[in-house]
């Protein structure tokens, strides 16, 4: 059993709450985390269970398994955003607004209410609030999302928390992979490994490090990958479903492009988790990383060519098989890779590099130049090998080292060239001037 | 005008011919595996064939902003030669990669057992890869190896949608309209098809499951031939939209089945004109 890829309807605020659940569903979601809001299923409508009811016909009618959200930002108070919370004077508001929504999720058939703390520094506020939640509401597992700037921050406050109240069964943890990479000390990966068994809910987006703003994936340093294989290591089975409330401007769009990232990204997760048990398993994910995880993604491929040479017995042979036996952007992977594992088989590495220096591919070429060559080829290769990329057009920032290893040989390598150049009225790239000090 | 020529063989090609199917409007194309005039005597010899055709070929065909594909197979001539026939083995690598389209080509050259069998063995692998198909016509007695070829297409557990049979005229389409698979044309200087005759199979079978290819190589052919019949048909009075679906929609469709088509050209081929692109330069 996996876990359920899902969208938030947060993310979807312009959209009538059917229409979003329509357009979730049809791009192949599975799951919806649904924000309650004035405009969402109000909890505060007369006819709420009624609206209930028939919402949880619409949600099997597509399929959509469900956690309840309560981070909605002017439902409780129209003048300040998320106020009252769990920390406020005026917490009973809050409770009373939580306890309504276990009774949706109930009758939802929701895996969790998810909630936050608010900001403050009252510890003791936050303990009597979250008992009286969990008092008065019966059977619905509520899940604590630590918040970049609440007075529940991190996943160790959560935890810490929870400890507190005794352990309570039902008090367990969602966790935003977005916020680990915003304010936790560990990488998303990790966190979501720490919660473990106590995981009932998870948020997906990417973020900066120090800045709470949910970005779509890949505008941050979130590492997905990673991210997703940790939720199936540890055998989480419930909703994961992708944040970014401020993006409802161009909400299909901006999910459509979310689901090929979610999906790209568990195809690499378990095609990494494969080859480390089975290193001869490379070629069939190596071979398919282009149309599985996107066009133009060398990251995928070098992450299995690391992988490989990690888990492989015979590093030289896996990778001199892979680049033997590899298009152009498979053997790209492998010279790229070879920062990182080629030191682990040297020789068989710089057969490959020499190989691609013979090349007239540009892409071939520039790959080999990398860290590794920067290293371990010989001078005499290594120069031929710059001098090439000025023939190419290949700017020299490619080259790895260039700056400790230009001698005297290569400049004069590269003035004949110039004045070679010169002589046949052709442009002198750039980048070789620099490289005489000529450059204006 | 935007072309995608579903069946050309760039390595016989020149630069010169890139530069001018990009003028066309060729932004697309699939360089189906074939003989190279001079027979080949060893699998080696094919492994290079095939390593260009998804290495040099392909980042040549980038350089004129042109996405390259190609399909992988043993031809049914050279199926014929005992020292070739072992690279069948061979082939379930390269059918696994990104940009490898279909299985091609394939067929009949003299109809010999030979031949039979490397026919089906090689469906056989097309529909463990569930990729497409280009089959190739034969050039002697096409009209019975058309109706041989049918045959075997229809037992093999290929769907018809996803088998090319090409090279067709005025004498084979009939079988291959009515059998569901997708027919191809090659446009020829002076064999095969040409524009004229070609517009007409249009008038009377319309656009849908047609195909239309330069076929070129290194004979006597013309890389713009798809160019040439997309202006016959809009002077013959077909539409824009007409000429697209036949020259564009038609391949992406039937390529397409493969999920592994770029229409982009391959990245990481980017290189500074300015400075010197020696493949444009003819020099490195």
């Amino acid at each position: 059993m996996t876990y359920h890829l899902g969208y938030g309807t947060n993310g979807f605020a312009n959209h009538r709450l059917d229409d979003a659940l329509a357009v979730i569903a049809d791009l192949g979601y599975t799951a919806v985390a649904l924000t309650l809001d004035h405009h969402h299923l109000d909890p505060f409508a007369d006819n709420v269970a009624r609206h209930t009811a028939r919402l949880a016909a619409r949600l099997a009618e597509l399929d959509l398994r469900v956690v309840v959200e309560t981070g909605a930002r002017y439902l409780l108070n129209p003048h300040r955003k998320h106020h009252p919370t769990l920390v406020s004077e005026d917490q009973d508001v809050r409770v009373d607004f939580l306890i309504r929504a276990t009774r949706i999720a109930a009758d939802l058939g929701a895996d969790c209410v998810s909630f936050w703390s608010g900001a403050g520094d009252s510890w003791d506020l936050l303990r009597s609030g979250v008992t009286k939640v969990l008092d008065r509401s019966h059977d619905v597992v509520l899940g604590l999302e630590p918040e970049p700037g609440m007075l529940v921050e991190r996943l160790a406050d959560a935890l810490r928390l929870r400890t507190e109240l005794g352990d309570p069964d039902r008090l367990r943890i969602t966790l935003d992979v977005g916020h680990c990479v915003a304010v936790e000390p560990q990488d998303a990966a990790t966190c979501l490994r720490q919660a473990g068994d106590l995981l009932v809910n998870v948020q997906l987006d990417d973020m900066l490090p120090g800045v709470h703003e949910h970005l779509e994936f890949g505008e941050g340093r979130l590492d997905l990958a990673d991210a997703l294989g940790a939720l199936t290591d540890i055998g989480y089975s419930g909703v994961a479903a992708v944040e970014l409330p401020r993006h409802g401007h161009a909400a299909p769009e901006v999910a459509r492009r979310s689901l090929d990232a979610l999906r790209a990204a568990r195809w690499l997760a378990h095609a990494e988790r494969t080859v480390r048990e089975d290193p001869g398993s490379v070629q069939r994910f190596f071979s398919a990383a282009g149309r599985e995880t996107g066009f133009g993604a060398d990251d995928a491929r070098i992450r299995l060519v690391v992988a490989c040479a990690e888990a492989s017995p015979d590093v030289a042979e896996g990778l001199t098989a892979l680049y033997r036996r590899g298009s152009s952007a498979e053997r790209r992977a492998v010279l790229h890779a070879l920062t990182e594992v080629g030191g682990k088989a040297p020789d068989a590495g710089l057969v490959l590099v020499k190989d691609a220096l013979r090349t007239n591919e540009t892409g071939l070429v520039t790959a080999a130049l990398g860290a590794f060559a920067g290293k371990h080829l010989d001078q005499h290769s290594w120069r031929h090998g710059v001098l090439k990329c000025l023939f190419m057009g290949v700017p020299l920032d490619a080259v790895a080292g260039l700056e400790q290893r230009t001698d005297a040989e290569l400049l004069r390598m590269v003035a004949a060239f110039a004045d070679e150049r010169g002589a046949a009225g052709r442009p002198v790239p750039h980048d070789a001037l620099t490289l005489l000090g000529k450059a204006s | 005008m935007r072309i995608f020529d579903p069946h050309i063989h760039m390595t016989s090609r020149t630069t010169d011919d890139y530069e001018s199917m990009y003028a066309a409007g060729v932004l697309a194309l699939v360089e189906p595996a074939f003989w190279l005039g001079q027979p080949r005597t060893s699998v080696e010899s094919f492994l290079d064939y095939f390593d260009g055709l998804i290495g040099w070929e392909r980042f040549r065909a980038a350089q004129y902003g042109i996405a390259h594909h190609c399909a992988i197979a043993l031809n049914p001539k050279e199926a014929n030669d005992p020292r070739c026939v072992e690279v069948i083995d061979e082939l379930p690598r390269y059918l696994v990669k990104d940009g490898v389209v279909a299985v091609g080509e394939i067929g009949y050259d003299s109809m010999t057992p030979e031949e039979d069998d490397a026919f089906a063995r090689q469906l056989e692998l097309a529909v463990i890869h569930e990729l497409p198909v280009l089959v190739h016509t034969p050039h002697r007695d096409k009209q019975a190896g058309t109706v041989r070829t049918l045959h075997v297409v229809r037992e093999c557990g290929v769907p018809p949608e996803r088998v090319l049979v090409d090279h067709l005229n005025e004498m084979t389409v009939h079988a291959v309209a009515d059998s569901g698979c997708w027919m191809g044309f090659s446009i020829y200087p002076d064999t095969k098809m040409d524009e004229s005759r070609m517009v007409r199979l249009i008038q009377e079978f319309g656009t849908e499951r047609m195909l239309v290819n330069s076929a070129a190589d290194w004979g006597r052919s013309d890389p713009l031939k798809t160019y040439k019949t997309g202006l016959m048909m809009l002077d013959a009075g077909f539409s824009e939209s007409d000429v697209d679906r036949l020259l564009w929609r038609n391949p992406v469709e039937f390529y397409g089945q493969s999920g592994r088509l770029m229409l982009d050209p391959e990245p990481g081929t980017a290189v500074d004109a300015v400075t010197g692109n020696s493949v444009l330069r003819g020099e490195r």
